[in-house]
């Protein structure tokens, strides 16, 4: 038989419940402009970053295949004079500029309104100190700068 | 129907409506509406409140009003079967009051849309918003940028 004591000195005085959080971190990530404004991707999905002049002799040994990130979020036509190198490194997205690291930025999910495309092009929104940044959702466009890559690996 | 209760009165383009204080989460003064590149017809951006965001939907499509916000009215609604908040703009005072409602859809006057019923309240009969079939008509995903393309 069970000592009663025993069980009783073993029993939480207080039961803690985890609250769900409004917002979760994201781990360190890269902020970037492109068409004027701001956006994020998780710096563990970036294999590299390159300027225009590196791309141009780099794409030409490897092939790289690269998106006006701008132009596929509805921006127009970007500036592009950095590339940020997606791991594995096969494709990247054509930014205008890098601007800095944050690291554990707070993260929420996109307002359940927002039905669109958007929740294939972004994880969510980053509340930074000084604005709302949507955080890309890396795998998406790495679909979406190699779909002949994917057919390939699908078939 | 006879029902008394309280509601949120704003204006909305030349008119007033109302909705019920239920369905009202609070007032906000204008503060900054954070924009980002998305498909959604008539959501502005959103509005970062205690470390939440609520999407600002803009009804100047089908209110027509266009004079820049006096206060928020952050509301919730259903949408595609989810309960959502979010953010309408108004221009001008709100108000809180008691009334009556006193008709239902069927008993307003058809060229007022949107409408989900007539509130009586100090002499004055104001239209009562269905919030829920406002935001499915205006907030559509356009479908020409989902479609993405390789460069």
């Amino acid at each position: 038989m069970a000592d009663p004591v025993r069980k009783s000195e073993r029993r939480p005085l207080f039961i803690s419940r985890s609250v769900k959080p409004v917002a979760a971190t994201a781990g360190p990530v890269i902020l970037f402009t492109a068409g004027g404004m701001r956006f994020a991707v998780e710096a563990s999905e970036v294999e590299e970053i390159q300027d225009r002049d590196d791309r141009t002799s780099i794409r030409k040994l490897k092939g790289m295949e690269s998106i006006d990130f701008a132009l596929q979020v509805g921006l127009g036509a970007g500036i592009l004079d950095r590339f940020v190198v997606l791991k594995p490194g096969e494709c990247s997205l054509g930014v205008t500029d890098v601007e800095r690291m944050a690291s554990l930025p707070k993260v929420v999910p996109l307002p359940g309104l927002f039905r669109g495309a958007e929740r294939q092009w972004y994880r969510g929104l980053l509340l930074l100190e000084n604005g709302v940044v949507p955080l890309v959702r890396a795998d998406y466009w790495r679909k979406a700068a190699l779909p002949a890559a994917e057919t390939r690996s699908g078939a | 129907m006879n029902d008394t209760t309280r509601f949120v009165t704003f204006p909305l383009g030349d008119e007033r409506y109302a909705l019920d204080s239920s369905q009202v989460k609070e007032l906000l003064m204008p503060s900054r509406v954070y924009s980002f590149p998305h498909t959604m017809h008539s959501l502005e951006g959103v509005l970062v409140r205690r470390g939440t965001v609520i999407p600002v939907c803009d009804l100047r499509g089908a209110f027509g009003h266009s004079a820049a916000p006096s206060f928020y009215v952050i509301a919730r609604c259903n949408y595609a079967g989810r309960s959502e908040t979010v953010a309408i703009p108004v221009s001008g005072d709100c108000e809180l009051v008691q009334g009556e409602l006193v008709g239902e859809q069927s008993d307003a006057p058809q060229d007022i849309t949107f409408v989900s019923g007539l509130l009586r309240t100090g002499g004055r009969t104001v239209p009562l918003l269905d919030l829920d079939q406002v935001v499915s008509h205006c907030i559509q995903p356009t479908v020409t940028l989902a479609t993405e393309a390789k460069r």
